[in-house]
């Protein structure tokens, strides 16, 4: 079952040997090192755009362009991927709020630190227990409040379990911010902090961005559709973040694979306020036998 | 100055990692050149009545077993491979090895799934995939189980029936009287003056 | 002719030339309140010229209080607008004679405030240009949508309540006013639709009032009980309770004959009316008060007992801004200034008087207003997990200056189409059937 993770960390171990034993031949190459990752990001790229216009793109951004072609437009966007239902698990007890989940989200989604789609909450049951930190994303509810509550249907439920927001139809009343228990919707107040983006819009990225509208957490279907890992998943150094397909019966964080059942059974997986019937998608793993200690000034998280 | 610190890190560890990606490379071909050869892998799957199996056996180019051969099995999902059997399972004197397959594992919607049996980082032998599909997994739901149902949270044309019926009921009824009341009033504007009143 | 018919036809005469005279005569303080008004709709209208340039981004709201004084401004306009069932259904029904001038002084209020409803309601949304999405992607199971349903319902019942009663009254402009205006001749002939107090006519006029009476009273109770499950449908607290129907009901129903009693005052004052509009009249809308906000009282007391006993989690904490937190001044004001005083105060006789109660009934409706944005805000600022990790700004609400003229401009154009309304047509029914005795105050009172 988890013979994965344990042949990463041995190889990791092994890395780390070598790299140990040749300190001394390596530093010899940093400079030239420096001066090559200088040139590469300077360097442009000619590309077609989707109505036919070539343009120049340095390099260091297409990485971040990239995926935003992947997204469906608005009316395929409504259907969902065949076959799938994703599922997400959150394990409580590895976050150390690196943040690195949240800052991948906001680079893909383009969004400003003061209104990111996922939150990483300081969270403490009583005063007794110790507190923890709580990643929060869209739950994509089975049975979602903000969906109800849509006046003209912007916001929909896709059969793969997503709950996502065309920004096309969406005619910003707000309903759904009020109607979400868990305050996962953010609001375009203002025109969008990217100036105007020249790419076709899909609800899937939920890009470009549109003033007066909603947005949320979207589990990146862009990503899914190629059959790679949302974002956050794979930006967590920790292994929180398990994602997966509920009809294969197996979630992975990129690292190792388990099967679900398995793994909610096994630590005791658990909704977040199971009482209000919203039956989300998102489930946590107690945040017991801690990997880390509970610190507020972490060195990364100082950064947004 | 923090930032200058994390770069010359940086540095230096993507030149360790060169470093380590040259040596390494050399000790590759150099080893294939001499030790390194191809394992082969018979698969044999075992169905009881409750439970079902996957022996292999590894012989090497001599149809030798080979013993103390690790061998790794998955089953293809989405985003990874699921490791299937125990955390490690190496063949025994006869070459052989055998996993349990769950019984509970989801499959397609014909109950296929594909096996995956691999050699990784073994020191004698090089890497080798084996994939195998078999109809061992319970079939998902079929495909028109995921039609949307009529629900308060489905698109406008999937409301519920007594909610549309209820509330069309409703506006009919008020609409209804509403409509008649104008009409009432277009009756009203044709009763012509005949025994004028005027009061 | 006998001395009772001859008493009929002085007290027709005069109560005609009463009534009709603002129609013809525009004085000086109308010119300067409708300049007023529209001067004060030019600065909303440039707040709402800088709202649809910018985005919602003026306002203050932000991502926990996602909805603001717009939304606590609309609810206290549905609130407003029950007034014109209550007089046109429940009084009538209870075959209350007093309450006859009054009722077009509420059927106008009413048709007032729904439509200010609507505009703000348009003013609340992030895509105004969108707004026939509403119709195009209509999805049923959206509260919203029946709300929108409702509104329109009630707006056009309002619009024909006003109208079934002004009938006669209009076709008495039309035949009495001969110095009026090209286009105020031509909007009375049309509205007249060939009225002529034919018995048929009137005949069928009074089967459409008691048609009306009835059916307008659902529809009212609708109006604000959909308004409230706009909250009702959430888990926020304060909004999670099955009270919030008849609680909203209740309120409004308080607001209402506070705005009435507000309007008796002016219009009295300024058109002269104070054989029509007499002290008995604010008497009795003075105990008709003191019933109306008994209940209201009745549904807070039911609506906060339950939370506050509990004090479960972001429920009691929601209870506890309110009583002794951030909101409590202004909880307290609206309970006691608004709600409680004016009970205990409505008891007395004296008070009951056209000037006490105007100026309590100011509270009364200032209260209302200040309730609703109690009702909306705060509890949005209660979500079940902690908010955290967003700008300071997101966690307060002090609305900007663009909310607080855009609102200030609703109400001017609330109160301006009640002028233009009071300006075009008789305020109190003219035409009605009474025994007329020798002692009625219109034949004897004294200017």
């Amino acid at each position: 079952m988890e013979d994965n993770e344990h042949k990463t960390d041995s190889r990791r171990g092994f890395l780390k040997k070598i790299s140990t034993g040749s300190i001394l031949a390596a530093s010899g190459l940093a400079f030239s090192s420096l001066s090559s990752c200088k040139n590469k990001s300077t360097e442009k790229t000619t590309l077609l755009t989707p109505d036919g216009k070539l343009v120049q793109v340095p390099n260091s951004e297409i990485e971040a362009m990239e995926h935003l072609y992947h997204g469906a437009p608005p009316k395929e966007a409504r259907k969902g991927i065949p076959g799938k239902k994703f599922v997400m698990v959150v394990d409580l007890s590895k976050c150390k709020n690196a943040r690195k989940c949240v800052q991948a989200c906001d680079k893909h989604h383009n969004l400003t630190p003061d209104r990111p789609y996922i939150k990483v909450l300081e969270m403490q049951d009583n005063e007794e227990s110790s507190p923890y930190w709580m990643p929060k994303k869209c739950f994509q509810c089975d049975n979602p409040p903000c969906v109800k509550v849509c006046p003209v249907g912007a916001t929909f439920k896709r059969t793969d379990g997503i709950v996502l927001i065309d920004n096309e139809r969406c005619i910003g009343c707000r309903f759904c911010m009020a109607a979400c228990p868990y305050s996962a919707r953010v609001f375009n107040w203002g025109n969008p902090p990217e100036g105007k983006l020249d790419i076709p819009y899909s609800p899937e990225t939920s890009l470009p961005s549109k003033h007066g509208t909603v947005a949320k957490c979207d589990f990146c279907p862009d990503m899914l559709r190629q059959d790679k890992l949302p974002h956050c998943v794979s930006a967590c150094p920790n292994g929180v973040i398990y994602f997966g397909n509920e009809l294969e019966d197996a979630v992975t964080n990129g690292e190792e694979t388990v099967r679900l059942s398995t793994l909610l059974r096994d630590k005791a997986g658990y909704r977040y306020m199971e009482e209000l019937g919203t039956k989300p998608r998102v489930y946590y793993l107690p945040p017991v036998d801690r990997l880390f200690p509970f610190e507020k000034e972490n060195s990364e998280n100082k950064t947004s | 100055m923090k930032t200058t610190i994390i770069n010359i890190i940086w540095i230096l560890k993507i030149s360790w990692s060169l470093l380590f990606i040259f040596f390494n490379f050399h000790m590759v071909l150099g080893q294939e050149d001499e030790s390194m050869e191809d394992a082969k892998i018979a698969l044999d799957f075992v169905a009881d009545t409750d439970s079902k199996f996957i022996v292999a056996t590894a012989t090497n180019s001599n149809n030798e077993p080979i013993e103390d051969l690790e061998l790794y099995f998955y089953v293809k999902r989405s985003f990874s491979n699921l490791p299937i059997g125990d955390i490690f399972n190496a063949t025994d004197e006869n070459g052989t090895v055998k996993i349990e397959f769950p019984n509970d594992l989801p499959g397609d919607s014909e109950g296929n799934v594909t096996i995956l049996v691999k050699v990784i980082d073994s020191d004698l032998y090089n890497d080798l995939t084996i994939e195998t599909i078999k109809k061992w997994g319970v079939p998902s739901l079929p495909p028109d189980q995921f039609q949307e149902k009529r629900s308060l949270w489905a698109a406008a044309a999937n409301a519920p029936i007594p909610l549309i019926l209820i509330i069309s009921a409703l506006i009919f009824s008020i609409w209804f009287i509403i409509f008649y009341i104008i009409y009432m009033f277009f009756k009203i504007s044709k009763i012509e003056i005949i025994n004028s009143k005027s009061y | 002719m006998s001395k009772q018919g001859e008493h009929k036809q002085e007290f027709n005469d005069r109560r005609e030339k009463d009534l009709l005279r603002h129609i013809l005569k525009t004085s000086l303080s109308y010119k300067l309140w409708v300049g007023f008004l529209i001067l004060v709709i030019l600065i909303g209208t440039y707040g709402y010229y800088r709202q649809l340039k910018y985005g919602l981004i003026v306002t203050a709201m932000r991502d926990y209080t996602s909805w603001g004084i717009y939304i606590s401004n609309f609810v206290f306009f549905v609130a407003i607008s029950l007034v014109g069932s209550l007089f046109s259904s429940i009084l009538k029904l209870n075959k209350n004679e007093w309450s006859k001038p009054l009722t077009r002084i509420s059927e106008i209020i009413a048709v007032s405030a729904i439509i200010c409803a609507i505009v703000i309601i348009i003013v609340d949304m992030g895509r105004p240009d969108r707004f026939f999405y509403v119709i195009k992607y209509l999805r049923i199971q959206s509260p919203i949508i029946w709300d929108v349903i409702i509104i329109s319902t009630y707006l056009v019942i309002s619009l024909i309540l006003l109208y079934t009663s002004l009938l006669p009254d209009v076709a008495l402009c039309r035949d009495r006013l001969t110095a009026v205006p090209k286009w105020k001749k031509k909007l009375y002939r049309i509205m007249a639709i060939n009225w002529h107090n034919d018995p048929k006519q009137v005949a069928m006029l009074q089967k459409v009032t008691k048609i009306l009476a009835i059916s307008v009273l659902p529809v009212a109770f609708a109006i604000h009980t959909v308004t409230s499950w706009l909250f009702a449908t959430t888990w926020r607290p304060g909004w999670d309770s099955t009270n919030l129907g008849p609680y909203f009901v209740s309120g409004a129903f308080m607001a209402g004959a506070a705005a009435i009693i507000i309007a008796m005052y002016f219009i009295r004052k300024f058109i002269n009316l104070n054989a029509y509009i007499t002290e008995s009249h604010f008497d009795k809308m003075g105990k008709l008060l003191v019933l109306l906000s008994l209940v209201y009282l009745y549904f807070n007391i039911n609506e906060y007992l339950g939370p506050a006993f509990k004090m479960v989690g972001v429920e009691g904490e929601h209870i506890t801004e309110l009583f002794v937190g951030k909101y409590a001044p202004m909880y307290w004001f609206v309970q006691l200034g608004g709600l409680v005083l004016p009970i205990v105060l409505l008891l007395f006789k004296g008070m009951r008087r056209s000037l006490p109660i105007s100026i309590i009934s100011t509270f009364i409706i200032l209260g209302a207003w200040f309730k609703r944005f109690l009702i909306v805000i705060p509890s949005l600022q209660h979500p079940y997990l902690p908010i955290q990790g967003v700008d300071e700004s997101y966690l307060h609400y002090n609305p900007t200056w663009e909310e607080w003229t855009i609102t200030l401009a609703s109400f001017a154009w609330f109160l301006l189409i009640i002028t233009v309304l009071i300006k075009l047509f008789p305020i109190i029914p003219i035409q009605k059937h009474e025994h007329v005795s020798k002692r009625h105050p219109i034949l004897n009172f004294q200017k």
